[in-house]
């Protein structure tokens, strides 16, 4: 039946778990499985003591799940956005990543949705109060209802491009990506419309967002093309990924630009809540190594020396521009919040209030990286039950056929 | 109807902390370090013994500032947090859905988790305690010793609070967000 | 006060509580339907719309205000001020609002105790009343026939609060002359000093003073009503100028326009400098001490000879000179609108005395006694006494104190001060017991609502002469560090489970009022008016036996008469035999309505209907201007001789200054290495009463050492180190708090907290204990105990 709608294999779980059993792949199952079974023990977690599993504070309401969910929505957004590049957009060498890109970003945001819905503290209300009294002023609820939509519109967006119906697909591409686009600006705004946070506070982030969510999604097109063909590119495809690499080489050097321009304007002028936050920042450790040298640095020095052409080394260089991303998250929720809203002492036997620190609990870190945990397992059905390369034709079955 | 706020002649308080404790009983307010609705905030006095500016060491009462464009309610995505017929920023705890957004968006720390209904609690100005049973002060005014506080309805052109709020001098706090609290400081 | 032993009569008069039968009063105390007490987690219930007020009186600490008990189903939810209090004027502070958490303490005293373990182990067993009296009843006829009937081998102590009184009926009917209480820990010297010099302590106007110096007094944090409302309205530059004195930065520094820094234990040099500018300058009121100073030339001489300038008494307490003419200027411009506020605990150093006396000839210098803005004493509304019967026992010994035998005039005649008030000298005593210097056998104790433990220097000799009593007994609400030490504990209940005695508040606006009981006693714990009517019940006739063994008179007598006839006059169940209520009614009959109002209202004064209204949302009206009692002895103080004592020749013959002079041996020498220990109040405890408090744990859950920062730094102390404090006589441990707010070789904690009861499950070891490390020194003329005079050298653990 949901062949006919969406083509894909015979799903049973012998087959799921009958994989070619190389290192690589059996290390993969292994972290797989952990990273899921970290998912679920988080969650039983959750169950029982909410969010007092947590180590979000009064001062410091959101977390690592807020972190990680923003992780998985933008790369998701990243690679919806790259993808139509291709089939929106006409750019050529582009077109054949569709599939694979649109799936992707399925499995991102469905692992973020998971992330998230253990976040909030009350989801089936959410689902109920969010429908019957919507706030319309809340950019969470914008955010909210525009990335399910988005998942409705790529999810019909990647039928139809299996069904190799581009008419269709162009048009639901068209759609998932302008909701993706205005629910990831949207998202920056949930930070932006921050007026009590100078730092996150203004137009910065629903530009910026935009921007880190095309170099997230370069950063996983290389990584899960250097999966798919096990680091050996056909020269047609080694074209391609240095057109990716150019590409994200230019939005790299633009985001360094971006964060040295917002960095100085909020230090220049000296308004203690945003230069003293932004000095905080640029004194520490994650923000070097993490944001900049992993997320930043790297790939892009690769990519410069060169010229966009060592793919394999701009592949390991995604590895370390996606942990450097995930410290772009993590580090934009916590560096709102560190500056404390309350600079006084409340208390008589207190040290006065600094920057405020926060530590994710092992419940929290077990429910983020339990979220790669789920986006690896979809992914790894994805690849072997669904066609996520581009049909030439009657290539389909041909391939299908050759491989099994 | 009306517009509830509060004058604060803030130089009166000695920091004894009352009102804190009369909000807790009042209003049910669970134990522990981040569980208030209401503070006093203190500047550490500057100086070196014995050369210590006095003028450096204020206490500031205070709670939520029941702001008339409220960021907590604007960022709400349920409307759990709602004005209230009188002006009051309330939470309906069966709406609210504890994504935490409004305590990130309030500016002031006025807002926390109440570890009972696990919801977003803050100062309702008492409105379902005292208010309801048509009391004319919240628990912090009545209790406090040099009577800090004088609570009131800015829309009764009669009522105490107007009087103050048209005869004295005050302030607000981060008045430049935008916030237009209702939490007046006599200066 | 010594007993006086008249062979001829055996009954002593005047004790106020009297046996009185009048009409039954309204109950308006609620029903207590749900006898499990535990409400939500310590107590804490939001306030729902059903339920009813009752008003009634906060006892956490002396001030006693008035206040409204909320009550829903049973349950007290919230305590809210009773605007009708003209002394706490519509407030309740943080720990009268917290005070639901001392009536839902789980763990309250709730049944009698029986000690089954050794002394301080902790160990009871539970008992009923009855047999807990039969115990108490055992031991004491043992020990009371074989001290021959010598009704003073049992000390009788007790802290401020309400129902002291009925104890104190307990003590002077059962014939004791050992009585103790918190006066010489506490007020002794200040209120001795005001008392001979101006004739009474007197309270401030500070309503009306335009220029105050509070020396010595932290009316932030130390609150006392109504000084402390009525102050802080004023400061910062609003109607009164406030000089705090005071070593530490404390709350009251932070409201002042100046805080001065004094060094610890040298106000009286401040003061007489004061006085020598006012003096020199001829700046006082010449008028008044024209009229109502006696001596007043001698004092001028002996300020003014002795040299008592500013430049003498810079060196002396670290305030420059300037600030000191400076200061005595001002005051004198504002006078008779200033006050050198006389203050409330005293003892800080061994010239205390003279200090106080100092200050209060300084303060009517400037004419401002008994009048507005000044000094005042106020009117105070009389309540009936009546007169009862309380017997006299003819082997019952004086108080136990030693004279000197060789003690010339001119020299203090007992060995450990010069002179013995009613309140008696605390560490005196004690240390007598201990060393042995008793006058005759004391082997047994009732301490009621008191914790001598933690409250009196040198906690060990305090535990030491507790276990060396054959009898303790204490009547607590709390499992207290003293009741620790106990051999039978009778568990009174709390405040709000109790009506007591109707009281009367004296002041510029005086008034009557009272505690009504609020719900009934939970567990199995009663008002000191039932635990003694039951005590005495059981031991009123086997001790009458053991007088009529000893006392020939009682013997003679009974032939004469009857036994039944001499037993009347001996039966101490008498005083006990009424309930509370009734007894009110009639101490009050003869205002009318007053009764009924105090039930209903809690608090009562004459045309209170007419003059009472509300000014604004917070203020009240009590006494319109015109009916205010400033003045009550047309400016006059109320000594004997109707002047101002300068000059104290009676005193000169007990060996005590007749006028304050300062001494060199007043002079504290802080050791390299060492500091000099400061205690005091905090605004969200009282002493140590409070410290189980879940509530105002929440506020500050321990107390904290006050360093100087530098020399925290140079010592490697960071906040929130544990610090251990020690003296010569022991050490306790807390953490460390370093701050500006306190000079070099100056520590300073909150008295009140590191509790050694393990039946207090959060107040136990939690901060440090002041008492463990202060010593027992005695301050020379009454004997109170000198709290600011201990070195002590700290150690991080
Ligand atoms: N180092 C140092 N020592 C001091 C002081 C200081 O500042 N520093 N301050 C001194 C001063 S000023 C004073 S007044 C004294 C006070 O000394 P205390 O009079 O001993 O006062 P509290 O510590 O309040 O202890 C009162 C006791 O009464 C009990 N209690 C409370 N309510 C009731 C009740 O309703 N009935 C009964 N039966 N018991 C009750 C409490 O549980 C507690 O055990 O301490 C003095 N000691
Ligand atoms: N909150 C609260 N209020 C209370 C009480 C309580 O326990 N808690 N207790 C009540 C009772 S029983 C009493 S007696 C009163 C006590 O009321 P106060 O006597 O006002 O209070 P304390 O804090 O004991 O001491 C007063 C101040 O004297 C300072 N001091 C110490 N040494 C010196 C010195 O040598 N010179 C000068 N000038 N100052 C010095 C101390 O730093 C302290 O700040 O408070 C009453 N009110
Ligand atoms: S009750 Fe009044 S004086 Fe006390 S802390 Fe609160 S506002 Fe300040
Ligand atoms: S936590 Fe509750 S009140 Fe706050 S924004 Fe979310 S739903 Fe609204
Ligand atoms: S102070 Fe904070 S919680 Fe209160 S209304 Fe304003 S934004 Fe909302
Ligand atoms: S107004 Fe009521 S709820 Fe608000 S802080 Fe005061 S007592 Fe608490
Ligand atoms: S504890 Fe507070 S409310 Fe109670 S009597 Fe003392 S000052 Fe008044
Ligand atoms: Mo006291």
């Amino acid at each position: 039946m949901i062949n006919n709608i969406l083509p894909h294999k015979e799903i049973t779980l012998k087959k799921i778990f009958s994989f070619e059993k190389t290192p690589f792949n059996i290390v993969m199952m292994i972290v797989t499985m952990i990273l899921l079974a970290g998912f679920g023990a988080g969650f039983i977690n959750y169950l029982m003591h909410g969010h007092h599993a947590y180590g979000v504070t009064r001062e410091h309401p959101w977390g690592l799940l807020i972190a990680m969910y923003i992780f998985f929505v933008v790369s998701s957004t990243g690679l919806c956005i790259i993808s139509s590049l291709g089939h929106v957009f006409h750019i050529k060498s582009f077109e054949f990543i569709g599939k694979r890109a649109i799936f992707g970003a399925i499995i991102t945001i469905v692992s973020g949705f998971a992330v998230i819905g253990l976040e909030i503290g009350h989801p089936i209300r959410m689902a109920i109060y969010n429908t019957i009294s919507p706030g319309f002023t809340s950019a969470i609820w914008g955010m909210g209802a525009l990335y399910s939509v988005y998942l409705l519109l790529i999810v019909v967006e990647f039928i139809f491009l299996s069904r190799d119906e581009h008419k269709w697909s162009r048009l639901f591409g068209m759609g998932g990506l302008l909701v993706g686009i205005a629910a990831h600006s949207n998202l920056g705004a949930v930070f932006g419309f921050l007026v009590g946070r100078p730092m996150a506070n203004g137009v910065f982030y629903p530009v910026y967002f935009i921007l880190s969510a095309m170099i997230t999604g370069c950063y996983l097109l290389f990584l899960m093309y250097g999966y798919r063909y096990k680091m050996e590119f056909t020269i047609e495809m080694e074209k391609f990924l240095m057109h990716l690499g150019r590409l994200l080489g230019l939005l790299i050097a633009i985001l360094v630009f971006f964060e040295f321009w917002r960095f100085l304007t909020a230090i220049y002028g000296n308004l203690p809540e945003r230069a003293d936050t932004a000095l905080y920042v640029l004194r520490s450790k994650s923000f070097w190594l993490g944001e900049v040298l992993l997320g930043m640095m790297i790939p892009f020095v690769v990519i410069l020396y060169s010229k966009a052409k060592a793919i394999k080394a701009i592949i390991y260089a995604s590895a370390a521009g996606m942990v450097g991303i995930f410290f772009m998250r993590y580090n934009l929720v916590h560096d709102t919040l560190i500056y404390p809203m309350q600079t006084m002492k409340t208390k008589e036997y207190q040290l006065v209030p600094t920057f405020i620190g926060y530590t994710p609990t092992i419940t929290e870190w077990a429910i983020a990286l339990g979220g790669i945990g789920i986006c690896l397992a979809m992914y790894y059905i994805g690849e072997n039950f669904f066609f996520l390369d581009p049909n030439k034709e009657d290539e389909y079955f041909k391939n299908y056929k050759a491989e099994e | 109807m009306a517009k509830y706020a509060m004058v604060l002649n803030y130089k009166n308080c000695i920091n004894c902390k009352a009102c804190e404790v009369a909000c807790k009983e009042e209003n049910g307010i669970l134990l522990g370090a981040s569980s208030h609705r209401i503070w006093v905030g203190v500047n550490e006095v500057a100086g070196e013994f014995p050369l210590l500016s006095i003028a450096s060491s204020a206490f500031y009462p205070s709670q939520c500032q029941q702001c008339g464009n409220a960021p907590c309610q604007q960022v709400c995505p349920t409307k759990a947090t709602y004005y209230d017929k009188n002006g009051i920023v309330q939470v309906d705890e069966s709406k609210c859905i504890l994504c935490s957004y409004c305590m990130i968006a309030c500016p002031y720390d006025a807002r926390y988790v109440d570890d009972r209904t696990m919801t977003v609690d803050k100062c309702n100005f008492c409105g379902d305690t005292r208010l309801l049973r048509g009391l004319k002060t919240t628990a912090c005014q009545a209790t406090c010793p040099t009577k800090v506080r004088t609570f009131g309805d800015m829309d009764d052109p009669t009522s105490e609070i107007s009087e103050i709020l048209r005869t004295k001098e005050y302030f607000t706090l981060k008045t430049s967000l935008g916030t237009e609290p209702k939490l007046f400081y006599l200066k | 006060m010594e007993v006086e032993i008249s062979r001829r009569r055996f009954l002593k008069g005047s004790v106020a509580l009297s046996v009185v039968l009048g009409g039954a009063g309204v109950s308006l105390v609620a029903k207590n339907e749900e006898k499990s007490p535990i409400v939500g987690a310590y107590g804490i219930t939001k306030t729902s719309q059903e339920g009813i007020e009752i008003p009634t009186l906060c006892e956490i600490c002396v001030n006693k205000c008035a206040l409204m008990a909320r009550v829903e189903n049973g349950v007290v939810t919230k305590l809210d001020p009773n605007p009708l209090f003209p002394k706490s004027k519509n407030m309740l502070c943080p720990r009268g609002c917290a005070g639901i958490q001392a009536l839902y303490d789980p763990d309250r005293l709730k049944y009698p105790l029986i000690r089954n373990g050794e002394k301080g182990s902790g160990k009871f067993r539970r008992a009923s009343w009855n047999e807990a009296n039969e115990y108490i009843k055992e031991k004491m006829v043992k020990i009371l026939d074989e001290e021959k009937d010598n009704r003073s081998a049992f000390l009788f102590c007790a802290g401020e609060g309400m129902a002291e009184h009925t104890f104190k009926t307990f003590f002077q009917e059962f014939g004791s002359s050992n009585w103790l209480n918190h006066a010489s820990l506490c007020l002794q010297t200040v209120v001795s000093g005001y008392g001979v010099t101006l004739g009474g302590y007197p309270s401030a106007d500070l309503q009306n003073a335009q220029y105050v110096i509070m020396s010595g007094a932290n009316r932030a944090e130390a609150i006392v009503t109504p000084d402390t409302m009525n102050l802080f309205k004023k400061t910062q530059g609003r109607g009164a100028k406030l000089i705090c004195v005071d070593p530490r930065f404390s709350h009251t520094a932070a409201k002042a326009d100046v805080w001065l820094p004094i060094n610890p234990g040298t106000d009286l040099a401040f003061v007489l400098a004061l006085t020598y500018v006012v003096l020199d300058e001829k700046m006082y009121n010449h008028k008044y001490v024209e009229e109502h100073f006696n001596d007043f030339n001698a004092y001028n001489e002996h300020i003014l000879k002795n040299q008592y300038t500013p430049e003498w008494a810079e060196v002396i307490t670290g305030i420059s000179a300037k600030q000191i003419r400076e200061i005595a200027r001002e005051f004198m411009l504002y006078a008779p609108k200033a006050i050198y506020y006389p203050g409330r605990r005293s003892t800080f150093s061994k010239s205390d005395f003279q200090l106080r006396r100092a200050m209060a000839i300084f303060q009517a210098l400037g004419g401002g006694i008994d009048t507005k803005g000044g000094l005042v004493f106020g009117k105070t509304l009389k309540l009936t006494e009546h007169e009862a019967s309380s017997p006299i026992y003819s082997q019952a010994q004086a108080r136990a104190i030693r004279k000197r035998d060789d003690a010339k005039k001119g020299e203090r005649g007992y060995e450990d001060c010069a002179i013995v008030s009613g309140g008696g000298s605390w560490i005196g005593w004690r240390n007598r017991f201990l060393e042995g210097k008793m006058p005759y056998n004391v082997r047994g104790a009732f301490i009621y609502k008191h914790n001598p433990v933690l409250n009196m220097p040198n906690s060990a000799k305090t535990i030491e002469m507790l276990k060396k009593m054959e009898l303790v007994v204490a009547i607590d609400t709390m499992p207290s560090d003293t009741v620790m030490y106990a051999d039978v504990v009778l568990p009174e209940c709390t405040y709000l489970e109790r009506t007591d005695p109707v009281n009367t508040f004296g002041g510029i606006e005086p008034s009557l009022a009272q505690r009504n009981k609020v719900i009934e006693p939970l567990y199995d714990t009663k008002p000191i008016m039932e635990i003694l009517r039951g005590l005495t019940q059981k031991i009123s006739k086997p001790l009458f036996e053991i007088t009529q063994k000893y006392d020939d008179e009682v013997r003679g007598a009974i032939e004469d008469s009857s036994v039944e006839e001499i037993y009347a006059e001996f039966d101490l169940t008498k005083p006990f035999m009424v309930s509370q209520e009734e007894l009110n009614t009639h101490a009050v009959a003869h205002y009318p309505g007053a009764d009924k109002i105090l039930k209903e209202k809690g608090v009562f004064y004459p045309d209170m209907e007419k003059m009472y209204r509300q000014i604004n949302a917070n203020e009240y009206q009590y006494y319109p201007e015109n009916n205010k009692f400033y003045s009550v002895n047309g400016g006059k103080p109320k000594t004997a001789s109707g002047k101002v004592e300068c000059k104290l020749e009676k005193m000169a013959d007990l060996g005590v200054d007749s006028m304050p002079t300062w001494k060199n041996e007043f002079l504290f020498v802080v050791p390299e290495g060492k500091f000099r220990l400061l205690t005091g109040r905090h605004a969200q405890f009282t002493q140590s009463g409070t410290a189980n408090n879940a509530m105002l744990r929440d506020l500050m859950d321990e107390n904290y050492l006050w360093i100087n920062t530098r020399i925290a730094k140079q010592k490697g102390i960071k906040f929130g180190d544990k610090i251990e404090v020690s003296s010569k006589v022991g050490k306790t441990v807390l953490r460390a708090y370093p701050t500006e707010k306190i000079g070099h070789n100056v520590l300073f904690f909150v008295h009140g907290f590191g509790s050694q009861s393990q039946g207090l499950t959060l107040a136990y070891q939690s901060g440090g204990n002041d008492n463990a490390v202060i010593e027992d020194i005695i301050e020379p003329i009454y004997g109170a105990s000198v709290m600011h005079e201990t070195n002590v050298e700290i150690k991080k653990v």
